[in-house]
């Protein structure tokens, strides 16, 4: 170790220990959070601070389960993430499987479509994009919440080069054998492509999860708030009470923070794939 | 006599291909093309309660004439600049200091600078806004100590626009970091070294080697920025509302406020408007390059 060291370049040193600080430095207002859920709201005021709490406090996320509706924020949550991860992994498989695979008038054309829905956000459309909801009367609802964001190419555009890397000599003799284009799809193509669906369902779930003007505007009533949106309204409530807004902030982080070290190389996955962040 | 149809209708390619994307261009259709065209229909109306009328160019030249709107074209355009350049700066940094270190080093540092991605903007803006708090948050304690005492850092308009920056940096810069790295390691290896052997110093590989090497990849994070940037709502929703007096206010937060707190929707949709043609244009590149890989 301290041999490789020494072999370094002092300008590689150098930087590497620049990058290094810094990297802990990222890490400070996460490890804030979550050492800060613990501590009384008196001893989160308290400067300097305590690096680790006194004791380790149970109140604040106590206070937030009892006195908030948080195990139904926590399950709106879910349901929206789970759902949208799902149904959107079924229909960008579908299409994707189209597009890579057959021939039809107007593929190219309906591509292009399907890559420039990811490159334009749904917040530059979002007024008419209420309205369709409210149009439908579907405010407040979980349906508002998931099916519109089932709309965007990403999935599509993520699963095209999976489907195009299985050989299309695979595909002709499953036709010699006389298999419908839906068995060499479901039987054949899907087990081929599982790694990229697993991916695409990790990435839309935190994606759902992390959302924010979207699910603000769909929910109208306490219950129908997710997690992210409940949080965020602690801070705007009169409640002066700290340690509650901490430690509301901690529980929508950690489910991500979890996510991220059980599923670290689909988000390296992710992001050499195309990905854009929403 | 059933089964025989379906039989025939997936036997032919041609049907066949309508069928597999039809769910997803039936959602598209109704989730994002009709409400685009609809959206640039808005744009030249007004709403009066119930009923709209059509005013030509009336919104766009309203637009262009309220001071809030030309403010907040100021501040996108400043958001924009310097998230990308940060962006870029930071990440080809991290990226070429550790792509060729030991992988439990690169994932430890793959995983500092991401974690603030993952966790969202809605976490870490509140995060920040306990930190920046003027009466008892640590970096105003910090300060205070340091001699500068009283700040409100959020509350100022010569520093929030910075401050905002600097908070969506930080939650933002992962994601780059994570493009590069894949992208340098995924490099093959004798490029780097064969120039070492020329007595070239890391910087000058670094430099006239790697860095133009990453050209596709700063391209495309460029692009991507810019328009995640341009939609950003939550930071300043969460840390200033758009002020001190509309010091920070963008054309998305503009948009909101027109649209969900104004009522004003023909308005609101002509900043859609604008943001979209935005949008488009910055991805045209990307489109072309997808149309010639084909």
């Amino acid at each position: 170790m301290l041999n490789k060291l020494k072999q370094m370049e002092k300008f590689d040193l150098i930087t590497n220990i620049v990058v290094f600080v810094l990297a802990l430095l990222f890490l400070l207002p996460l490890f804030w959070l979550l050492t800060n859920t613990f501590k009384t709201s008196a001893e989160i005021y308290q400067m300097p601070p305590n690096v680790l709490p006194n004791k380790w406090f149970l109140g604040n996320l106590n206070e937030l389960f009892q006195g908030q509706p948080a195990m139904q924020w926590i399950t709106n949550s879910f349901v929206v993430a789970f759902f949208t991860a799902l149904l959107s992994v079924i229909i960008s498989a579908l299409a994707a499987y189209g597009f890579a695979k057959l021939q039809f008038k107007g593929r190219t054309v309906l591509f292009l479509v399907v890559i420039a829905s990811i490159m334009i956000p749904k917040e530059t459309f979002i007024v008419p994009l209420f309205d369709v909801v409210v149009k439908m009367n579907w405010i407040d609802t979980y349906q508002s919440m998931i099916v519109p964001n089932l709309a965007t190419g990403f999935g599509t555009f993520m699963l095209y080069s999976y489907f195009k890397s299985i050989p299309e000599s695979i595909r002709e003799s499953a036709k010699i054998d006389g298999a419908h284009e839906w068995t060499i799809f479901y039987k054949l193509c899907i087990p081929i492509v599982k790694p990229g669906l697993g991916a695409l369902f990790i990435l839309n779930f935190v994606t759902a999860w992390n959302d924010y003007l979207w699910q603000l505007l769909m929910a109208r009533s306490k219950e129908m708030k997710t997690l992210t949106i409940g949080v965020a309204s602690l801070q705007q409530d009169v409640n002066p009470n700290i340690g509650l807004r901490v430690a509301g902030a901690a529980i929508a982080a950690l489910p991500m923070i979890i996510i991220f070290f059980m599923f670290q190389r689909f988000f390296i996955k992710g992001a050499t794939e195309g990905s854009v962040k929403e | 006599m059933m089964n025989q149809n379906k039989k025939n209708i997936f036997a032919n390619n041609h049907y066949s291909g309508y069928l597999f994307i039809a769910p997803q261009i039936l959602l598209m259709l109704i989730f994002i093309i009709y409400p685009v065209i609809k959206g640039f229909k808005m744009s030249f109306y007004e709403v009066y309660g119930m009923d709209s009328y059509f005013v030509g160019f009336e919104n766009f030249k309203n637009l262009f004439t309220d001071p809030v709107f030309l403010k907040s074209i100021f501040n996108t355009i400043l958001f924009v600049v310097a998230i990308v350049v940060l962006t870029i700066v930071f990440a080809l940094f991290v990226a070429t200091s550790v792509f060729d270190k030991n992988s439990k080093y690169v994932s430890f540092i793959r995983g500092s600078y991401y974690l603030p991605v993952m966790v969202s903007m809605v976490v870490m803006s509140i995060i920040w806004n306990f930190l920046l708090n003027p009466s008892n948050g640590f970096i105003s304690y910090m300060l205070g100590n340091a001699g500068i005492k009283d700040v409100n850092l959020l509350g100022n308009p010569m520093t929030v626009m910075p401050v905002i920056i600097f908070v969506t940096f930080v939650g933002n810069v992962g994601q780059a970091i994570i493009l590069y790295l894949a992208t340098m390691i995924g490099l093959p290896e004798d490029y780097f070294e064969a120039a070492q052997l020329d007595g070239a110093t890391r910087w000058q590989r670094i430099k006239y080697i790697l860095i133009p090497l990453m050209k596709p990849t700063t391209a495309y994070l460029t692009v991507i920025n810019i328009i995640a940037v341009l939609k950003i709502f939550v930071v300043i929703q969460l840390l200033t509302g758009g002020g001190p007096n509309n010091a920070s206010v963008t054309m998305m937060y503009y948009l909101y406020q027109n649209a969900f707190v104004y009522n004003n929707t023909g308005m609101a949709s002509s900043i859609g408007v604008l943001m979209f043609i935005i949008a488009l244009l910055f991805s045209i590149p990307q489109l072309k390059s997808f149309l010639k890989s084909k």
